[in-house]
């Protein structure tokens, strides 16, 4: 481990497996300027993702989950001033002149976004919608791109194909658009879709087949996929990898498994508190994390959910590195929560376990 | 944790003005209408300027900067700075009283029609449909020649559509307050309607109004000229920018100077007047 | 959904009387009736203020009472207002209009003749402002905050400070005084000559046009931006890698342009009114002259019939804003849901 320090800046994912990246951020740092104020949306931002993985970035509203997909797109409005390095199998995404930027859009990197009522132009055609995407990065005839479009349709399970093709988004129903939204994200055939809290604004049902398409998509297609989200189940059920986000940096890096099993960071653990369990006492009121997201003009020094946290310290005040602390499992904490069943009765607010080291990882599968 | 967020506020997608851009598009229209004011009001009091009416013909049609007369004569021998002077006072006395009127009638009509309701709203609503379907100088024309040429005549003309105006956005306004829950509060607590048009609604669309009635000062302005310009509005020979116009034209290949001074006039308290609205509108809290 | 599929295999007249928009069309017709009633009713009480009537007038002040009385009786004036109300009515709905006091003539020819000189007019600086305003626009957001887009909106702030009296004079003064390109009185009928007939109509339909214009394009570039910045199709339409020129012309202004059409029809009143005093400066014989004229010389009937045309044109024109926006936006043509 020691000999990994070195590079402090080495995403989360390059010790092990550091086979095929498909995209590899380091230190990305988005910062806007409005009327004077400066807000620093994103604060040092590093993962690494391999070819055909879902990976799963959580993290509440304004942790800067959102500005740092849109930072791979180049999609920021212009002032915003970024800096780090996104490399997408060794091509460096940050700084590309948008003309060829354009050429990556949609035809490497495809995005979909949260709300499918706003997501589609209202005054086109479905299908006009859909040959647009296509025809942006191939050669294709009008008539090859309508066929290819309803068969993106169909590959997308959208009863009735080819009449939906001439229909409006408004004749659609919510988990029909979004469908339509993923069929113009698949039109370029991305290597990598970023889903921007595709399923946030449906209702569960379709929230589960939206996913359970992409994640069907995902394999068929091999595509890579990130999964932005706020909810840590989501991330739970289909994400191989998690990036848990704060105040605009990555506090807790790990596997699905592994970050569920032994959550470190005490803001996940707060996070894995604020969901609902069936286990649950019923009526019991649900645990919420205290206080507000820090404003990301005016973050505190040091941790940046010190105010927030009930193990902070005077420690805290300096701002803990964000580093591999056990193969695979990477944290930004100067007091990692234990494993539940190492220490039932854990007192958050007892300092002592400052740097001990917690046992290796003891679940797998 | 909102369970939708707005992508386009959570990326700070507003315009990024810088603070002093912002203050100087609010100050400079607000420093140019205090000009126009002061000069209109203030200026016949303070500067040695002769009367607008009643010039020496045998000084009639002097050019520009003759000595006594800063802008020249008209061919009565009127000072020509004087009849722009008081010409403006004429035509932003018609304006501000309009606007007024507007905002005073108009926006309790809008403001009951709105917060009543019922039958009272259709029947508000289907006269003001009537009065909006006409064009307003047309309207305005009609009304004014019915009335006779006169300051008072002129006013009543224009309050006419400028009313109607009012009333609509102060409609638009109080149906947006109706659901608030401090509305519903004052209603459950008993508070009549009177007193929840003035405590709660009145200063809640207030601030909308005014910054309407901002935007509405450059358009009066420029109506009351075109009345004043058709010798509908202010009769001659009392001046105001818009008959001093029609007066210029007459002789427009031979002194331009006549309709270029009324008109600079105009263009500068309009183009004034609308900066402002614009700055309050976009600077506001409200939109 | 099977609602959906019923209403696409209904025959062609039941689709489209079936249609929202039809229906939405039907209604705005007869809530425009009541409101072309009230019209005429404001418009004869309006005019019945006027102290001296038109059968003093036409005898001039000199005349006595008894005269006065005598022609009053001849013209019809001596009977209550209502009923003269009433009478006029009943011949407007079968297109009598009366016939002028002062020139005996039939005043529905007259209008038919001076509609299509105020129409040609305003149609001209219809089509020249929206013509202008939409590349200005377009320019203007691709790049905002830019310096066309600065240099753009300062221009159309400044020209919307104009009033078109002052303009018509400007280009009076410069284009038929000074440089005598351009005819500044003079109205040549099309079918006469009709290269005349434009070149007079050049400088009062750029009068008309310059405020409009810097109105639209204003209006315009601000929607175009507020689309670019604030909607998500948009950012959607990017991340499919399309150009921005695309973007720009396919998505936003095809959203902003339903925004165009209802302020174009909005502002027609406004553009309505400013032919009168136009056409008085240009000597153009239309609607707006005619108007004038009548007024000067209480001519009620045709101020009255002058009136209500220019309504029923307002009327009109916001109808056919509606119906332009029904058939062009697919939430309207379809209905929702």
């Amino acid at each position: 481990m020691s000999g990994e320090r070195a590079d402090t800046l080495a995403p989360p994912g390059s010790g092990r497996d550091a086979g095929r990246a498909l995209l590899e951020v380091r230190d990305l740092r988005v910062r806007f300027s409005r009327g004077g104020r400066r807000v620093h949306a994103v604060n040092g931002l590093s993962y690494r993702l391999n070819a055909g993985e879902i990976l799963a970035i959580i993290g509440e509203s304004g942790s800067g989950k959102s500005v740092s997909a849109r930072t791979l797109m180049g999609l920021l409005p212009p002032s915003a001033q970024v800096s780090g390095s996104a490399r997408f199998e060794g091509t460096e995404l940050l700084g590309m002149p948008e003309r060829e930027m354009r050429g990556w859009r949609g035809a490497e990197i495809a995005m979909v976004f949260q709300d499918p009522a706003r997501s589609l132009n209202p005054t086109m055609r479905i299908g006009a919608q859909i040959t647009e995407a296509i025809r942006a990065h191939s050669d294709m005839s009008r008539k090859q791109a309508a066929a290819r479009a309803v068969e993106l349709l169909k590959l997308v399970h959208l009863p009735a194909a080819e009449r939906r093709f001439y229909e409006y988004p408004h004749q659609l129903s919510g988990g029909m658009r979004q469908r339509v939204v993923i069929a113009i994200a698949l039109a370029g055939e991305p290597r990598l879709l970023i889903a921007d809290e595709a399923t946030t604004a449906l209702d569960v049902t379709t929230q589960a087949q939206i996913m359970e398409l992409l994640l069907e998509l995902q394999q068929r297609l091999g595509m890579a996929i990130i999964l932005i989200s706020h909810d840590l189940g989501l991330a739970a059920s289909y994400a191989k990898n998690v990036v848990v986000m704060y105040a605009g940096r990555a506090v807790e890096y790990a596997s699905a498994e592994e970050l569920f099993a032994h959550v470190r960071m005490p803001y996940t653990q707060a996070l894995l508190g604020a969901i609902p369990l069936l286990e649950r006492e019923p009526h019991a009121l649900l645990p919420v994390i205290p206080g507000q997201p820090p404003d990301p003009a005016a973050l505190p020094a040091g941790c940046p959910f010190r105010p927030r946290c009930a193990a902070a310290t005077d420690a805290c005040l300096e701002p803990p590195p964000f580093e591999e602390h056990e193969p695979g499992h990477w944290w930004a904490c100067w007091h990692p929560a234990k494993d539940p069943a190492e220490d039932p009765a854990r007192d958050p607010g007892e300092p002592g376990g400052a740097h001990a080291r917690p046992v290796k990882d003891g679940v797998q599968g | 944790m909102a369970a939708v967020e707005a992508p386009a506020a959570e990326l700070g997608l507003a315009p990024a003005r810088r603070p002093w851009g912002r203050k100087l598009a609010l100050y400079v229209p607000a420093g140019l209408v205090a000009f126009v004011l002061a000069g209109c009001f203030l200026g016949p009091l303070v500067l040695p300027i002769p009367a607008p009416v009643g010039g020496d013909v045998l000084e009639s049609a002097l050019p520009a900067f003759s000595p006594g007369h800063l802008l020249g004569t008209d061919p009565n021998g009127n000072d020509i700075l004087s009849r722009i002077l008081y010409g403006g006072r004429a035509s932003l006395l018609v304006t501000i009283a309009v606007n007024l009127i507007g905002l005073f009638v108009g926006g309790l009509l809008g403001a009951l029609s709105g917060y009543v309701g019922g039958a009272l709203d259709t029947v508000i609503m289907r006269v003001l449909d009537v009065l909006i379907a006409f064009p307003s100088l047309v309207l305005t024309l009609a009304v004014a020649q019915s009335l006779g040429p006169s300051l008072t005549n002129t006013i009543l003309a224009l309050a006419f559509f400028s009313i109607p105006a009012f009333a609509r956005v102060s409609r638009a306004a109080t149906l947006g307050l109706r659901e608030l829950p401090f509305m519903t509060a004052a209603q459950l607590c008993g508070t009549p309607w009177w007193r929840v048009l003035l405590r709660h609604v009145a200063p809640n669309i207030g601030p909308q109004l005014i910054t309407f009635s901002m935007l509405g000062m450059g358009i009066v302005i420029i109506i009351e000229g075109a009345l004043s310009f058709l010798g509908l509005g202010i009769p001659a020979p009392d001046p105001s920018w818009g008959n001093m116009v029609a007066q210029g034209q007459a002789s427009l290949s031979a002194t331009p100077d006549m309709v270029v001074w009324p008109s600079l006039a105009l263009f500068v308290s309009v183009l004034a007047f609308n900066l402002l609205g614009e700055a309050l509108r976009t600077q506001g809290s409200v939109r | 959904m099977t609602v959906a599929l019923d209403r696409r295999y209904r025959s062609v007249p039941a689709r489209l009387f079936g249609s929202p928009a039809f229906r939405m069309v039907g209604k705005r017709l007869l809530m425009a009736i009541p409101i072309m009633l009230g019209v005429s009713v404001l418009t004869f009480w309006v005019l019945n203020l006027i102290p001296g009537n038109a059968a003093q007038q036409l005898l001039g002040a000199e005349a006595t009472p008894e005269q006065i009385r005598a022609l009053e009786a001849q013209m019809g004036l001596n009977e209550p207002a209502v009923s003269r109300y009433f009478d006029w009515l009943g011949g407007a709905v079968t297109g009598d209009l009366g016939r002028s006091f002062v020139s005996g003539q039939d005043v529905a020819g007259q209008l038919g003749e001076r509609l299509t000189v105020s129409a040609e007019l305003t149609g001209l600086a219809l089509i020249a402002s929206v013509a202008l305003a939409v590349p200005v626009a377009l320019l203007a957001a691709r790049r905002p905050d830019g310096l066309f887009d600065r240099v753009s909106m300062f221009v159309s702030v400044s020209g919307l400070s104009v009033a078109s009296y002052v303009l018509a004079l400007v280009l009076v003064l410069v284009f038929a005084v000074r440089f005598a390109v351009l005819p500044a009185i003079g109205y040549v009928p099309f079918a006469e000559d009709p290269v005349e007939n434009l070149r007079g109509m050049v400088l009062p339909a750029t009068a008309i046009a310059v405020p409009l214009f810097c109105f639209y394009t204003r209006f315009l570039r601000g929607d175009l931006v507020d689309q670019l910045q604030g909607q998500d199709y948009i950012v959607t339409a990017q991340a499919k890698g399309i150009g921005p020129w695309q973007v720009l012309l396919r998505h936003a202004f095809r959203n902003s342009s339903f925004g165009l059409i209802t302020v174009v029809g909005l502002n027609l009143s406004t553009l309505i009114g400013s032919t009168v005093i136009i056409e008085s400066i240009f000597a153009i014989p239309g609607l707006g002259q005619l108007m004038l004229q009548a007024i000067n010389t209480r001519d009620v009937l045709v101020v009255q019939a002058c009136v209500i045309v220019f309504a029923v044109v307002t009327v009109l024109a916001n109808l056919i804003t509606d119906l332009l926006y029904a058939v062009l936006d697919p939430r309207i043509r379809y209905g929702s849901g």
